[in-house]
């Protein structure tokens, strides 16, 4: 679309904002660049330097635009990958185009759309449609859906359509329905809120493959349930995906292994003030979905239908992000070692607040946080060879492939000074989630000190430390940030893989950078090394590889 | 970057730029969920005449996000004797960690309104890249918007309430 139309399209539309009071105008900006350059100190493991890609200055910009007026509204989102989306980022994100566009009429009890929309039914473990620009997703649907709320105890939703990837739709087409009843409105309970869900989603693909053994539509069904009682509260889920063929390998559709899919989820906790516990459960059994069968298990979480993320703790240290669990709910018939189906086991989080006042708490208190968490292969028996079958035991495990356990301490010690301290111990099987070899016990330790000049200048450092018995093994890492005020702060860090067996790969990861922040802008210039390996938003991961540069991001709304 | 490209974009930011002038935000209309699964409407449940709401975006696992709730959550009783306002913590946490809100909430003795942006409906509307980031609503406008925490932020935060 050419500059001008877009003016076109803002013209009346801002005429109107500046006239009536219930039309008004709003969008965003974001802008991430990217220079790579060169780096003969960064080497990888065949002792290569790191060289910049072909075109070494990428970027990736959006601009989105939204108009209302009354009841209506319609938006637009223009991309541009110039030139060329950031290193191994979707392939199918090239140039610039217009990418989403919707209009919506909504009212109390109506919402209709028409375009591309994102939606997301239960827990999004059997459909969900995002956007996270970080790791390359936008799976939207582009089609229409209907709202409908008869009374405020009801809701009804129903979607079909297409679902975006890249600059384009995917070659299937998605229906679903979703019904929510909150039964405490009906009741008229006062402490408690009981609610049920119940959903249908639908995949119709046809596929190429002769004498299909299954069908081209693959239906899903899921119930849930949540329940609230004063302190306790208890939600549940149950997802179905029917028969269809299972790809253990991207593009490789296997016509002789057709097999259903399954989700369970339970959470229970109990919480009140200064005190909360939290326990999860989950069993995945064959549940990934896309919205084309062969793309299962791409890199780029491209035509990706549902959620499924990892149930850990989402760590923010450096260091602890280096080993982080996937959720795994493939199918794997490699040899008798490495046989997957899904993935069983859960976490449990607990929270204290030290009351100000007593011996421990002192004055000013203290934050405690706990958590651990622990996956198993499903369990089960496992044909590798003709014909590849398998049969899974409901509380079945099977070869371990994560555990975490983590403690946190943060302590005010007075208007000046906090203090965070963090131990973790994780294991992780790279074998099982990476399907490599190895696995690996670490121990991290992570202090972090905050103190205060004035009311808004202070300075943050924070230490870690790894160690680690296999792989790379141990590292030491230190971040220092200033900030000056509270629009200008600055950042120095260093992660550095001194216990690393082989010497050329002993590697520091410095990143310097500073950021500026003003009501809705904020612009931020980063130089330094990227360090390999996965990055990850949401539980969803997208993999990076080592990298050296200049970064430069603007975002801003209006 | 051709230069005709980089044109274009400069071209587009001062047009933003000039356009802020113009625009005054409504807040988006939309349902959200309370962690009691209770439904509120951003449109009519947040409009009591002349108070100031302030919605803070944050996550469970956003450390800048959780300092400046804490932050607030010892100041605010102090803040209210002079100001008329309310903050909700609108927490945009997916299914992933959606589950660790409500004990994190309990466990740190906040005392604000929690909202699920579960799908990150709200935040999207808003086209919020970072967190933290906080808003401030009067009369149903977005009249203030704060991007980012750093220590003392919330000082100016206080600065700004009693200026609006």
């Amino acid at each position: 679309m050419k500059l001008y139309q877009y003016l076109l399209l803002l013209l009346p539309f801002t005429v109107l904002s500046q006239e009536k009071a219930e039309a008004s105008f709003f969008g965003g900006f974001e802008s991430n660049a990217q220079w790579y350059l060169n780096d003969t100190g960064l080497k990888d493991e065949f002792n290569n330097p790191t060289v910049h890609p072909e075109d070494p200055i990428r970027s990736t910009n959006y601009l989105f635009l939204n108009f209302k007026y009354k009841n209506w509204s319609a938006g637009i989102q223009h991309e541009a990958y110039e030139k060329n989306a950031l290193l191994n980022m979707n392939p199918k994100y090239v140039g610039r185009n217009v990418a989403t566009y919707f209009a919506q009429y909504k009212t109390e009890k109506i919402d209709l759309t028409a375009g591309y929309f994102y939606e997301q039914f239960g827990s999004g473990l059997l459909y969900r449609s995002w956007e996270d620009r970080a790791l390359g997703i936008n799976n939207a649907l582009r089609g229409g859906r209907v709202i409908f709320k008869p009374t405020k105890f009801l809701t009804f939703k129903s979607i079909y359509g297409q679902q975006r990837t890249g600059f384009d739709v995917a070659n299937s087409k998605i229906y679903g329905m979703d019904a929510e009843v909150t039964l405490s409105d009906v009741l008229k309970y006062n402490t408690t809120t009981l609610s049920l869900g119940l959903t249908y989603v639908g995949r119709d693909e046809k596929t190429a493959i002769e004498n299909p053994k299954f069908k081209n539509l693959t239906n899903g069904f899921a119930g849930r349930l949540s329940l609230t009682h004063n302190s306790f509260y208890l939600s549940t889920e149950y997802d179905y995906k029917s028969k269809d063929a299972v790809v253990q390998v991207t593009d490789q559709i296997d016509n002789n292994l057709i097999k259903a899919g399954s989700a369970v989820l339970l959470n229970l906790g109990y919480s009140k003030k200064g005190f909360g516990i939290d326990g999860t459960f989950r069993r995945l059994e064959n549940m990934s979905f896309f919205s084309e069968r062969s793309a299962k298990g791409n890199s780029y979480n491209d035509r990706i239908m549902n959620f499924i993320p990892s149930l850990t703790k989402q760590n923010h240290y450096n260091l602890a992000n280096i080993y982080v669990y996937q959720a795994q709910p493939n199918v794997i018939l490699a040899d008798k070692d490495l046989v997957k189906a899904g993935e069983i086991g859960g976490q449990v989080d607990v929270f204290y607040d030290v009351k100000k006042g007593t011996s421990l708490g002192g004055k000013n208190g203290m934050k405690l946080a706990f958590n651990f968490s622990n996956w198993n292969a499903l369990g089960g028996t496992f044909y590798i060879y003709n014909p590849q079958d398998y049969k899974t035991d409901f509380l079945g495990f099977g070869k371990r492939y994560f555990t975490d356990y983590n403690f946190e301490v943060t302590k005010k010690w007075n208007s000046k000074w906090q203090t965070i301290f963090s131990y973790i111990n994780q294991y992780y099987n790279k074998k099982m989630i990476q399907e490599t070899s190895g696995e690996v016990n670490t121990n991290i330790l992570a202090a972090e000190a905050t103190y205060k000049f004035t009311a808004s200048r202070s300075i943050r450092v924070v230490g870690e430390h790894l160690w680690a018995d296999h792989d790379k093994k141990n590292w030491a890492g230190a971040t220092a940030e200033l900030n000056l005020n509270s629009k200008l702060s600055f950042y120095l860090s260093d992660l550095y893989n001194y216990g690393n067996d082989v010497d050329y790969l002993r590697n520091h990861y410095y990143n310097v950078g500073g950021a500026y922040r003003k009501k809705a802008t904020r612009v931020a210039l980063n130089y330094g090394r990227q360090r390999g390996g996965l990055v990850c938003v949401g539980g969803v991961c997208r993999y990076v590889p080592e990298s050296s540069g200049l970064s430069l991001s603007l975002n801003t709304s209006f | 970057m051709t230069n005709s490209v980089f044109m274009k974009k400069l071209f587009f930011l001062l047009l933003f730029v000039g356009m802020h002038c113009f625009s005054q935000k409504n807040l988006p209309d939309l349902n959200l969920s309370t962690l009691d699964g209770k439904k509120v409407s951003l449109k009519n449940d947040f409009s009591e005449k002349d108070k100031l709401y302030v919605f803070s975006f944050w996550a469970s696992w956003c450390g800048p996000c959780i300092n400046e709730l804490d932050e607030i959550n010892e100041v605010q009783e102090e803040w209210k004797k002079t100001v008329n306002f309310e903050v909700i913590a609108v927490a945009t946490d997916d299914s992933r960690t959606q589950k660790r809100v409500k004990p994190l909430v309990n466990g740190k003795g906040w005392e604000y309104l929690i909202l699920l942006d579960t799908n990150q409906d709200f935040k999207r509307a808003l086209s919020i890249v970072n967190i933290p980031y906080t808003i401030v609503v009067k009369n149903n406008k977005i009249v203030h918007i704060q991007n980012g925490y750093v220590p003392g932020s919330e000082v100016d935060l206080l600065e700004k309430l009693k200026s609006l």
